[in-house]
Order: structure tokens, then C-alpha cells, then sequence
């Protein structure tokens, strides 16, 4: 079959750490504490992966939170990034070196690289992966993902191709403590690309601050039961100190801003509360928000299947419901001051 | 390169989402049933390449890959505006994933001779987004995704790009050939014309390629993917108490007696 290689020579687990002027995305954090356990269970080193013109801040970074190797190659052809030399560079990475699997974070960039470099390396690719295991017997990657318009998930195996890849989405893993005593190998790699693998040229980068609803102990989602009418939702967030999130219908309504999007395609959360208003429960959604400790579902349907993941369900008018909760957790609170 | 572009948009037909299910014995997607339409993300795809040809002149070509069936989709982009319809169907392609798939566009674009490709940012069937930049890897050619406006620049045979990035954005300037995933609603599909919404329906007929038209026979399908599907399973549930409450006062109640508020 065309593409199949010796997969015996492929070994070891990659993360490529995303970094942006020298700060590296939090996913590649959370990827690289799964790598280490995926690592150690296929009994093979954790190896970073990090490009830029001025990262080896974040190659020691990288070992305290768990790497064994980190391969750094420097140049300011790898600033901002720009997915002609990037892939050009972890081809030629990926021929020397052979790694068996590579985890890449869900981020644009990343998206933007992974599905790039899947092709000259004639790599496995899957895309948002919520699971990812090792298969006892053969020691291949089980990369897990919801599919489409149910409740299953689907395995996708890479048997005869490598490197084994895939892209998670930021949230789904938590990312290790540093632990500034580990000790780990820099390999300081020479850039092998020039401007020939240069097809594009950044004008400018706009970032500012980056929303970020991962951390937070208390969400309040919207969905399309909102009508686009986010208010209630923000009240209620900000008398809880939580943040506002929604369903990918909402986002692509354009009512609210993507970093804010719960689900497969969006973040992964894990607050001690979860209020859905307005969410009906698509599996793409529930799956970036299961993992709350309670999760409490307004909505106007009686059969919303969202009811049957929740701690607590009211069945009514979410422009009703809301208000009144806002202002029974205000008073609750002004009580207690 | 010439003044005018050719541009190429990459459509693909999917199950409604609406009217997908699990077949309860096999655990599959009973895909089946469902009726195919255009998958949603490439009407603003399709927008997007009209637009462009309207700013700098050229044709719109929309491809697809699929069985015979799949015309349905380059007559609705036809409908809509674009110029011609291309059909890459053969058993030969069955069962590619993104590898493969993103290898035979890649060659239509190239036997078409395209400057810009333009696709939606992912199908709503299988959500991977890896397609575009697939096309643009296989060919070597400029990749910008996550696109949400473009300004073409005929002149320097660039294209110039606003991509969203997480907390902001990036303007990207990228050498011709270039491959776009455009942002899905990152514009207003317009509405097909009436007269050519009959002609797509009635005298339109899309040219058709195999794989060995385009001499990839070897290099595609279920067995020149690197991927497999493994298996299915139902998502564990998480345990719930789905305790239903009847006011907002229980409601609060409750989770100030779990200390969740």
C-alpha cells in the first residue's frame, strides 16, 4: 500500500508546544502531561517539540513538566508562524528522528499546522480527539472522538502509517504541575529550511487579552434557546463570579465571541457549576461540559435531552427563570454580608 | 500569471444533520436515511469565490468528490453563481479519508490550472478542517485558514488575508496559488438567481474525472488512507441525579445545600 513504512523503527511521543513571541499555549501544556502518560505506558520517552526565534525558555519549561528530550530549533524564520517553514522543518524532523506518535494542540495555529504536516509525512491524522489511550496488545493509539449527530464515539487507529497524530482541543487534558527538580536532555536542532518554504508573509498580529473559560468554577451557557439575548446569562454569571459560555449555535449566530464556545469544536470545562440556559444537549456540547462537578439545565422543552445530563432541571421560560435566580443569589449573599 | 483568477471552490455533500441516527444494533451512524444537501460551511465558501471574482475578474469552478449523486452540490453552487462543475467520481476513491481526499483535489486544482482554492472551514459530517490545508501541502502551494475577509491583491498575485486567531487576529499576505478555509458565517451567502437556479437544475451538466484521469488510481481510497475507523461506541454517560425542580427557590436550595453556590 502506498505510504506504509516500518513502523518498528517509529518510537516515542512528540508534543508540539505552540508558542506565540515566546509564550507557549496553555493546550501544549495539557498535552504534554497525556503525552507523559502515554509515554510511559508504550515504555518510550516524552519528547517536545519547540520552534521560534527565541523559545529556550520554554524548552526548559517544557521538562519540568514532563519531557524527557525537548528538540529546539531556532530561528527567526519561526517567527510569527507560518505554516510553509514550520512543516517544511518537522518533515524533515519527522524523516530523521521517527517519532510513533505526535500531539498537536486544537488552537487555529495548530489546526492550521497539523493538517499541513499530515500530508508530506504521510501521518495519521484525527482531528479534536476527546480520548486518546494505548492499546495494550499493540501498543497503537486509540484516538477518540465524538462523530457527528450522536451519542457515540468513534476510535480511529493509524495501523500501517506513522507518525501516529492527532489535535485536542484545549481543556480536555490537565496540563502537570512544573516541577523545577526533573531533569531532561536540549537538543538544540539546526533550522533546515530556508525562504523557498516560505509561501505567505505575516502583516500583522492582533492578539488581546485571551478569554480563557478553562479554569473557571462557575460557567453560564447560553445556547439557541437565548435568541441571541445573552443578558440574563452575564447577569447571572457575574452575581456568581463566573463566566459566560455557549453552544457552537450560539457562536456561529454570531452572539457571542468563539473562546466563549463549550464542546467537541470549542473548550473543554470543568467548573464545580455548569448552568445551561437555553441548551438543548448535543453530544458535541455535552462533551466539552460532562466533566462538571454539578451541572444545573433550564430550558422550555420537557424532553430537552440536556435534562438527562443534569443534577437539576427546571423546566420554563429561561427569561424568566434566570432573573429570579439572579436576584435570589443576591439576596442570599447580601444576607450573608 | 494572468490578471484573471481561476478560482476553484471545494464543496462537499453531507447528511442533513438533522436527520442522522445511531443504528441501535451496530452502534454505526445510519447516515442512510438522511437526506444529502450541501454541507453548510460551504455556502459561505462559495460566497466567498463569487466575491472574488467579482473584485478581480476570472471564473468559479466548484468540485466535488462523491458518487454520481453528488451533482446535487455543484448545481447548487452553479445555482448560486459559479461558472462551471467539476465531479471526481470514481469506486476508486471509496472510503479515502482526509489523505487521500485532500490528494484529489489537490490534482483537480492543478488540472484546472487554479490560482486561489477556496473550501469551508470543515464539513459538519466528519469536522476535521484538514482538507484545505491537505490540498495546499500536497501541491506545495500557500495555505490560509480560518479565514474571515480577503482582499485580493491582482498586482502582486497575493492574496491578502484577515485569519482569526485565539484573542485576536492575523492579517496574512500569501503568494498565488493559495488555498483558503474560509470562517463558517464569515460572510452572507447570497440567494440563488432564479434563471440560473433553473439552468443548474435543467441543462447543467458537471465534467466528470476517475482517478486515473487525474493518474492517482494507486494513491487513493480506503486502502491509501492511513487512518481507520476502530470501532464505535455509545459516550459513557456521566451519572446524574436529574432531579427535576419546581422553582427557582429549590432550585437555589439545593445547590446551596451541595455548597455549589
Amino acid at each position: 500500500m502506498p505510504g506504509e513504512v516500518d513502523t518498528d523503527e517509529y518510537e516515542d511521543v512528540w508534543v508540539f508546544i505552540e508558542q506565540h513571541d515566546g509564550e507557549a499555549a496553555k493546550v501544549s501544556w495539557e498535552l504534554l502531561a497525556k503525552g507523559r502518560e502515554l509515554a510511559d505506558e508504550k515504555g518510550e520517552r516524552l519528547i517536545a517539540l519547540v520552534m521560534g526565534e527565541e523559545v529556550s525558555h520554554l524548552a526548559d519549561e517544557a521538562i519540568t513538566r514532563g519531557a524527557d528530550e525537548v528538540l529546539v530549533v531556532e530561528d527567526p524564520i519561526f517567527e510569527p508562524y507560518l505554516p510553509g517553514p514550520y512543516g517544511e522543518q518537522f518533515r524533515i524532523l519527522v524523516e530523521e528522528r521517527k517519532p510513533d506518535i505526535v500531539l498537536i494542540g486544537g488552537s487555529h495555529t495548530g489546526r492550521d499546522f497539523a493538517g499541513r504536516v499530515a500530508v508530506p509525512t504521510y501521518a495519521g491524522l484525527t482531528a479534536d480527539c476527546t480520548e486518546l489511550e494505548i492499546e495494550p496488545d499493540t501498543h497503537l493509539l486509540l484516538a477518540k472522538r465524538p462523530t457527528f449527530g450522536g451519542d457515540a464515539m468513534a476510535t480511529i487507529k493509524c495501523v500501517d502509517h506513522r507518525p501516529q497524530m492527532a489535535t485536542v482541543r484545549p481543556g480536555v487534558f490537565d496540563a502537570a504541575e512544573p516541577d523545577p527538580d526533573r531533569e531532561g536532555e536540549v537538543v538544540e536542532i539546526e533550522c533546515g529550511v530556508d525562504e523557498s518554504s516560505v509561501h505567505s508573509r505575516m502583516i500583522e498580529r492582533v492578539v488581546g487579552d485571551i478569554t480563557d473559560i478553562t479554569d473557571a468554577e462557575v460557567i453560564v451557557a447560553g445556547g439557541f434557546g437565548t435568541d441571541g439575548n445573552f443578558g440574563p446569562i452575564e447577569d447571572l454569571a457575574e452575581v456568581l463570579g463566573g463566566e459566560v459560555a455557549a453552544t457552537r449555535e450560539a457562536v456561529e449566530e454570531g452572539w457571542i465571541e468563539a473562546a466563549r464556545q463549550v464542546g467537541q469544536t470549542g473548550k473543554t470545562v470543568k467548573p464545580d457549576l455548569y448552568i445551561a440556559a437555553g441548551i438543548s444537549g448535543a453530544i458535541q456540547h455535552l462533551e466539552g461540559m460532562n466533566d462538571s462537578q454539578t451541572i444545573v439545565a433550564i430550558n422550555d422543552d420537557p424532553n430537552a435531552p440536556i435534562f438527562d445530563d443534569a443534577d437539576y432541571g427546571i423546566v420554563g421560560d429561561m427569561f424568566e427563570i434566570l432573573p429570579a435566580l439572579t436576584e435570589a443569589v443576591r439576596a442570599r449573599k447580601e444576607g450573608e454580608a | 500569471m494572468s490578471q484573471e483568477w481561476n478560482i476553484v471552490v471545494g464543496v462537499k455533500q453531507v447528511p442533513d444533520a438533522d436527520d442522522v441516527s445511531i443504528d441501535p444494533d451496530t452502534g454505526t451512524l445510519n447516515r442512510s436515511d438522511a437526506e444529502a444537501v450541501l454541507n453548510k460551511p460551504d455556502y459561505n465558501a462559495i460566497e466567498a469565490a463569487l466575491k472574488l471574482k467579482e473584485e478581480v475578474g476570472g471564473t468559479v469552478t466548484a468540485v466535488t468528490m462523491g458518487p454520481p449523486f453528488a451533482k446535487a452540490v455543484l448545481e447548487t453552487a452553479v445555482g448560486l453563481g459559479a461558472d462551471d462543475g467539476v465531479l471526481l467520481t470514481d469506486r476508486a476513491f471509496g472510503g479515502s479519508d482526509t489523505w487521500p481526499t485532500s490528494l484529489a483535489l489537490a490534482a483537480i486544482a492543478e488540472e484546472l490550472d487554479a490560482d486561489v482554492v477556496i473550501a469551508g472551514e470543515e464539513s459538519t459530517d466528519s469536522s476535521t478542517g484538514q482538507v484545505p490545508p491537505g490540498i495546499a501541502a500536497h501541491n506545495d502551494w500557500s495555505q490560509l485558514t480560518y479565514v474571515e475577509d480577503l482582499e485580493p491583491r491582482p498586482e502582486d498575485d497575493e492574496l491578502v488575508a484577515i485569519r482569526d486567531i485565539e484573542g485576536g487576529h492575523e492579517k496574512v499576505a500569501a503568494s498565488l496559488p493559495v488555498v483558503v478555509a474560509v470562517g463558517f458565517g464569515m460572510n452572507e451567502p447570497r440567494v440563488a438567481g432564479l434563471h440560473r437556479k433553473i439552468f443548474s437544475e435543467t441543462e447543467f451538466e458537471p465534467k466528470e474525472y476517475s482517478a486515473s484521469d487525474l493518474g492517482i488510481e494507486e494513491s487513493v481510497g480506503l486502502a491509501a488512507s492511513p487512518t481507520s475507523v476502530g470501532g464505535m461506541d455509545t459516550a459513557d454517560p456521566v451519572e446524574r441525579k436529574r432531579k427535576m425542580v419546581d422553582s427557582v427557590d429549590d432550585l437555589v436550595e439545593a445547590l446551596e445545600s451541595e455548597g455549589a453556590i
